[in-house]
Order: C-alpha cells, then structure tokens, then sequence
C-alpha cells in the first residue's frame, strides 16, 4: 500500500490528494519519500559515501549529516560497506537516509524490523523528535504493542480492509474497551 | 532542518548523481574482471598483428604493388582493435547491466527512482558512467597505440581517431541496449541474455545472410557488426553516424520509458511504440545522407572511386577503339589501378615494422 501511495507501484484507481488536491504519480516524489523494507542499496558502497550521496543530492550540510549520523546511532559502522551490516544497522542506515531527506511526509515499512527493545526505544526516540519538527511520519507495524509505542495515530488494517482509526483514546471508545491496549483492540475489531 | 517545503526535479545537482555513478562502475569487479581479460587478448591481437605486418612489409621492399597495399590502419589498428570490438561485444554488455540491474535486485532502484531526478537524467548519468567505463577498457589498446608509437610505427590520425570514434559509437551501442536490457528485465541474468541477443544475433545475422541478394542483404545491413565496417575502411560517414546516433537515442529512450516501476506495463508500451516509431524515422532518414569523408593518409577510397571509373571509362574507349577484338571489358582495369596506386606516395614498413619508409 506504502508503495502505491508513494507511486513505485501501478495502481487500477484511486488518488493521493495533497493539501485537498490531486497529487500525480509523477509528482508524489516531491512531497514524500518511501522507505522499503529489506532493502541493501549499494551494497559495494560503504555507509558513509552512501549518506554523503543522500546529503549531497539534498544539499544538506556537514552538520546536519553529523547529526543524522548521531541520531541513527551510524557512527560505529560509518566505513563499513553496506553488505557487512547486520539487520539492526541496515535499518539504521534506511533511517538515516530518510532522515536527510525533506520531504514533508515520510512513508517506512517496519522500521522497528531488526531492532531489540531498547533499540527500539532509541529509534522511536528519534522518530518522535522528527515528527515534532513538523514532519508527518506513516509507518507500516504488523507489531502492534511497537506502533502503540511511537503512533500518534492508527489506521487498522485487516484483509485489505480498514477495521478502524483514529487516536488511540478514539479507538477505546468505539470498542469499549476503556484501557485497552492496540491488541486487544485489533482483536475486538477484526 | 527540514524545511517542509516539497524539493522539485530541478532543484537536485547533478553532480552527486554522476560521482554515484561513476563510484558504482568503479567499485565493482565487473570493469576490473573485464579488463584483466581485454589485456591479454589485446596485447596477442597487437603482436600477431605487428608480427604479421612486419612480415608483409619486408616483402612489400620487393614489390611496389604489394608496398602501396600495406597499411597500418588495415594491418595494425584494425586486428588490434578488432580483439577490443569482440570484448566489448561478449563483456561489455555485463559492465553495463550491473548500473541497473543491480539496482533492481537489490531494491536501491526503489529510492534512486524517488530521488528528485527524471528518469531521463538517471539514464544519462549511466550512459555517462558507461561512456568512462568505455574510456577505461580502452586503455590497453591505447596502449597498444602508442606502444607501436614508439616502435617507430606511422600512424595517420585522423585514420586512428575516425576508427577509436566507431569503436566509441559501437562500444555505447552495446551500452545503451544494455541498459535497455536491465530496464526491461526484472534480473541482471535475463538482461545479459536479452542483450547477448543483440550482439550475438547480430555476429550470426552477419555470417548466414550477408552477401544475400535483397531482403536478406537489407537485414544484414542490420546488424551492429556492420556498424565498424566503414569506419575500418577509413571512411566517416554522416548517415552512419547519425543512424547509429538515433539507434544510441532510442535504446535510451526506451531504457527511460521502462525505468519507472509506478508506470503501467500499456502506458510503457505505448510510449515506447513511440520510440520505436522516431527512431525509425530518423533511422530511415539517416540512410538517405550520403556525405561521407575519406580520412585515409592516401584517400583509397576516393582514388577507388575515381579509378573504377577511370578505368571503366578506358575499358569501354579501347573496346570502342578496337572493335570486338576484346573479349573481357574488365581486363585493363587491374593494370591502371596498379599505375594509378604506384603514383601515389604511400608509408610502409620493414625490419619487423620499425623502419618507416616510403615508397612513391
């Protein structure tokens, strides 16, 4: 779904409306950047001259690729090529990469993939400071306690139907279940 | 950090998209593999062809006729470069895949599309990135150049450049269906085939039907060997170069076309049926430009020219002359074209190659 929003996949019909307009295909790459799951890019390339390609075409500055670079937590592995990495880092490096960029929306499937609690933790950290900045973040969990953690928002998906959305608090009170959390939720919905 | 604001195609350099590029051919072992196995087979095409010339030329200090028939552009730089042109036709089209192809196998082509270029810029910064991997294989027959530079070999330059401008147009030809071949295919491997058809076709194509009178001749006119053929002869045509210039934009045009994964598979084949269409048009138009320069030392093919019809002319002038005394009208002809070339000043070697001399 990620995919057909960002205009890398053909969609039959439908439309992504930008500010209440029609955004085409060719042009959502303006205003947001897909981030795929399991993706290696450049693999022969190590972490640092991949970021560099990033900040460059972006023009960013040396400070804000230390910073991103900080964030991300990228600094042990920043001259290893990007095949040695493990899962953990790779996910980083996604991050890192969409961190440089400036779109105003930025659309990750399973960005916690890979990642242990306390990475987690950190990531979502990061993904908070990010969305305070103004930018709007839409992620694609099948871990429903890891969006719960970082989600502002939720949309629920079930056999390619939307069970529900909404803030979580929304989500309590059209199920009922007052302290309810994400799963129990889904459960009850689906 | 982030301004918010939506970052349009126009506001992307360029510069950081090509140094990508440029980091990718080089980093990867295709160009390296490629080139260690051109070396050899340049460096023994080179010494045979020069072990050969030299041979000829020894003999040609006994034969004027034979001394005006030797050439180093036929003798040296056409067999040095032939070994070049069978490299790049098996090799080269896997250097070339690897820019996009790989990409695609691994993803990466998913952001390098969302990246705020068009899928033109893209497809030029591989051409690009492919035109310095052909500069870089080119480097063991410039080798070979000047190392028969400094053996006390003559070269013509404008006969040298005109062959290594073919060499170029042919070696992106074989890039751009290349890339073509990756836009098209899901994986590198189905790419290298697709392409392989190309050149290989192109080798088979040449042996069974070329000499064929008609259609068959026209389809091997086809073929990309064919495509050196003038230029080996020392001959810049305008039509060609154009043709192969449209054949070069075409094959990039439908590598842009099939770049896009957001695009529909009948959105893709009707711009390409569009492509096909131009470059048709073009092509067909290029076959109707007839200027072409003779940048040979002795201008060959021009005195051919003049001489055929010299000869023809004095063929028919004695058959008038004499009556129906001769039976061959082509029988005079070797004669005069013998005269005309021992005329002419023409550069040759002997002692193994190294000595130019000249004969007039």
């Amino acid at each position: 779904m990620l995919e057909a929003i960002a205009g890398i996949l053909p969609i039959d019909k439908g439309n992504v409306r930008w500010h209440g307009k029609p955004l085409p295909p060719s042009r959502r790459r303006e205003a947001m950047l897909y981030l795929p799951d399991g993706v290696r890019p450049y693999q022969d390339q190590p972490v640092a001259r991949l970021l560099t390609f990033f900040a460059n075409v972006y023009r960013r500055s040396t400070n804000e690729v230390e910073d991103t670079v900080e964030s991300a937590g990228l600094t042990p592995v920043l001259y290893k090529r990007v095949h040695a990495l493990s899962k953990g880092y790779g996910r980083r490096l996604m991050l890192a990469l969409g961190l440089l960029t400036p779109h105003p929306l930025l659309l990750m499937d399973e960005p916690f993939d890979g990642f242990d609690l306390r990475q987690i933790r950190d990531v979502a950290g990061v993904l908070r400071r990010e969305a305070a900045k103004g930018r709007t973040l839409v992620f694609a969990i099948h871990q429903l306690m890891d969006a719960e953690r970082v989600c502002d928002r939720f949309i629920l998906l079930a056999d390619g139907r939307v069970r529900g959305a909404g803030t979580l608090n929304d989500l309590r009170m059209r199920t009922g279940l007052t302290s309810g959390g994400l799963e129990d939720i889904f459960l009850a919905l689906t | 950090m982030h301004s918010h604001e939506t970052f349009r195609v126009q506001d992307a350099p360029l510069r950081p998209l090509l140094v990508k590029e440029l980091w990718e051919i080089l980093g990867g072992r295709a160009l390296w593999t490629m080139l260690l196995l051109m070396c050899p087979l340049i460096g023994y095409s080179f010494f045979q062809a020069v072990s050969l010339y030299g041979e000829a030329s020894a003999a040609g200090l006994q034969s004027s006729v034979l001394a005006n028939s030797l050439s180093p552009l036929d003798g040296v730089l056409v067999p040095t470069l032939g070994a070049s042109y069978v490299a790049v036709t098996l090799l080269f089209p896997f250097v070339a895949i690897r820019m996009l192809g790989q990409e695609k196998e691994s993803g990466a082509l998913r952001l390098l599309i969302q990246l705020p270029y068009r899928s033109s810029t893209l497809i030029a910064a591989k051409l690009v990135a492919v035109l310095a991997a052909w500069v870089l294989s080119s480097v063991p027959v410039l080798s070979a150049v000047a190392i028969w530079g400094m053996l006390g070999g003559h070269l013509s330059g404008p006969e040298t450049l005109n062959l290594l401008f073919g060499h170029l147009l042919y070696g992106l030809l074989v890039g751009t269906i290349a890339l073509f071949a990756a836009s098209v295919s899901e994986s590198a491997a189905t790419a290298a085939i697709v392409t392989l058809a190309f050149t290989i076709g192109s080798w088979v194509l040449d042996f069974t039907v070329a000499g064929h009178p008609g259609i068959l001749n026209w389809i091997a006119r086809l073929s990309l060997t064919q495509l050196l053929r003038t230029f080996e002869q020392g001959l810049l045509s305008l039509g060609l170069v154009v043709g192969i210039g449209a054949a070069l934009c075409g094959f990039a045009a439908l590598a842009t076309v099939w770049l896009p994964l957001g695009t529909s598979i009948r959105t893709k084949i009707l711009r390409s049926t569009v492509c096909v269409f131009v470059t048709a048009l073009v092509l067909g138009l290029a076959t109707q430009i007839k200027l072409s320069i003779d940048v040979t030392e002795d201008k060959r093919n021009s005195r051919r020219r003049s001489a055929i019809a010299r000869d023809f002319g004095q063929a028919l002038g004695r058959d008038c002359a004499s009556g129906a005394g001769r039976s061959s009208l082509c029988r005079p002809a070797p004669q005069c074209v013998g005269e005309t070339r021992t005329g002419a000043a023409k550069s040759f070697y002997s002692s193994g190659g190294r000595t130019p001399k000249s004969a007039n």
